[in-house]
């Protein structure tokens, strides 16, 4: 049951995406979903779609696992397409139930807004399976590095240090709470039965020892991690350094190509 | 005389990806008498603690089934927490599942999901207390403010206190200083004396095993290799080292001297066995 949480999900592969900076992918994700929501009908869409499908097929991640990110989130795309396909002000009116009505521009509406959020996803979880945990962190620790303007870098040293030890101890904390719910399940505690207050009160016996136990782990981990003489961002330097290559300047400039075709579209129709 | 636990051909996979074959078991079958105390000994990932988690219902077999005084513990799913209650299992390192404000309260856990209430449930937890030392003094208080060998102590009696037939237990005495694993071991021999319960053991401390089980099941690599009384399984001491166990420290000893001198028997698995022996051996030495 809980084995089924998927947090920092990457794909081992060696596809040219996983090899692209971290900091390259996360720069140009934020752009492409920029420009994503900067398309105006579904006829702009087209660029960012076969973008999307391009980027998914050179990336060498199985289709299979993006599909599972979509079914999770499928239904949130139903909900919002159905909201919008009563949205429709103009074009041949199709049918009238009562106060709604849905026309042709509805569809499209609704087609378009769905195919929206899909390629969001899409997008998303390319950077995910492509890029470990870590990279990401150490991408947006090296990202941020501009706040030593406000003399924040540490600040920033300690968000990436934490955001690493926080992914770290995901697994750690799954395995913990199934051993600790199967504990008191042995000793009689019924989780999966009753009435909602009964249901959360059942949670007390295996939230408090996973708080304990975390916040033991918690001062372990400090211990262990003094006793290296860790002692914040400062002067530390880092084994695996960020990199930026040729292959990263094509990514961006292609993926900027694709986004003037979007502005091009967006004028022309 | 009635088994109580029956196993029956018993297969279990983690389901998935077909990666996790580690620890998965395969088509496992033995009976265990009633009062008897058994011992599982494996190495690690064996199995062990995926066949224990069959016989009080936390995993569902793939295929074959347990039998509990006769009846498979799935003929109604809906009743497996009545099961739990018949076959107390207690968990590798029992002290991280406290979570209560008091000792009482947390020993009292597992006999409040059973439906007592009021004088009931206190005389339960009291007479649990009685039965494996456990003073009146440390009722109200906090769990947390107790040793590491206290807590595991009242972890293992909030299980006792549901008085199960069954009582398994995964490494009890791991991590223990000398004198806790004294405590623990008492308490689960004063518990047994006094309920008449069957008792399940998963150890790797092989001096335990010899002294403590009637009878040993060798898991390895998900199946059973042996099942028989402890004598005759520390006499296959080859076959032991094969899969990664040994014999315990004093037999290896006396197979050291064994190697000098070939009149000494190696056939010796517990400590007091094995002094009688000695003691006797340099008696008669005297005596000719």
């Amino acid at each position: 049951m809980l084995k089924d949480i998927t947090f920092g999900q990457y794909y081992e592969s060696n596809s040219i995406v996983h090899r692209l900076d971290p900091r390259t992918k996360i720069l140009v994700l934020i752009l492409d979903i920029v420009f994503l929501f900067l398309t105006k009908s579904i006829y702009s869409l087209i660029v960012p779609a076969v973008q999307t499908v391009l980027i998914l097929i050179i990336s060498k991640v199985p289709a299979k696992m993006f599909l599972r990110n979509i079914k999770t989130i499928l239904p949130i795309i139903i909900f919002t397409s159905i909201i919008n396909l009563f949205y429709g002000n103009s074009g041949t009116v199709l049918l009238t139930v009562w106060y709604f009505t849905i026309t042709t521009s509805g569809i499209l509406r609704a087609v378009y807004m769905g195919s929206r959020i899909i390629l969001l996803i899409l997008l998303s979880s390319v950077l995910t399976y492509t890029t470990t945990p870590n990279d990401i962190t150490d991408a947006i620790e090296s990202l941020l590095s501009f706040m030593r303007i406000f003399r924040l870098q540490n600040a920033v040293h300690m968000l990436a240090m934490m955001m690493t030890i926080a992914l770290r101890f995901i697994p750690t904390l799954v395995e913990e709470t199934e051993k600790i719910m199967n504990a008191q399940k042995a000793r009689g505690a019924d989780l999966e039965n009753g009435r909602l207050i009964e249901r959360i009160k059942a949670l007390i016996p295996i939230l408090i020892p996973l708080l304990i136990s975390s916040v033991r782990r918690a001062y372990e981990l400090a211990e262990a991690m003094e006793c290296r003489c860790y002692n914040g961002g400062v002067g530390r330097v880092r084994m695996k350094r960020l990199k930026y290559s040729w292959a990263d300047l094509w990514a961006a400039f292609i993926n900027i190509m694709f986004c003037g075709g979007i502005i091009a579209i967006n004028t022309l129709i | 005389m009635a088994s109580i636990i029956e196993v029956k051909n018993l297969s279990y996979t983690y389901d998935g990806d077909a990666q996790i074959v580690k620890d998965a078991i395969h088509d496992i079958s033995f009976s265990i008498e009633k009062g008897e105390i058994v011992g599982i000994i494996g190495h690690t990932g064996s199995g062990k603690s995926t066949l224990i988690q069959h016989l009080n219902g936390l995993l569902k077999p793939a295929s074959g089934e347990v039998l509990l005084n006769g009846k498979n513990i799935w003929d109604d799913p809906k009743n497996i927490k009545d099961i739990r209650f018949k076959v107390g299992l207690v968990f590798q390192y029992p002290e991280y599942q406290l979570f209560e404000e008091t000792v009482f309260a947390d020993i009292a856990f597992g006999p409040k999901n059973m439906g007592l209430t009021g004088d009931e449930l206190k005389n339960r937890v009291e007479s649990i207390c009685d039965t494996v030392g456990i003073k009146r003094e440390y009722f109200d208080k906090s769990p947390f403010d107790l040793s590491g060998g206290e807590k595991r102590r009242v972890a293992i009696a909030g299980v006792m206190a549901m008085k199960p037939e069954v009582l398994i237990l995964d490494e009890p005495i791991a991590g223990l200083d000398p004198k806790g694993r004294h405590e623990v071991s008492a308490m689960v021999k004063n518990y047994r004396e006094k309920f008449g319960a069957t008792v399940i053991i998963v150890s790797h401390n092989m001096e335990d095993m010899a002294s403590l089980a009637d009878k040993l099941i060798v898991l390895s690599g998900g199946k059973l290799v042996m099942y028989d009384t402890a004598y005759n399984v520390f006499s296959k001491g080859d076959m032991l080292s094969e899969i990664g166990l040994s014999v315990p420290v004093v037999t290896k000893v006396l197979k050291l001297i064994n190697e000098k001198n070939n009149d000494i028997r190696t056939d010796i698995f517990t400590l007091k066995d094995a002094v009688e022996y000695l003691c006797a051996l340099s008696a008669g030495g005297k005596n000719a």
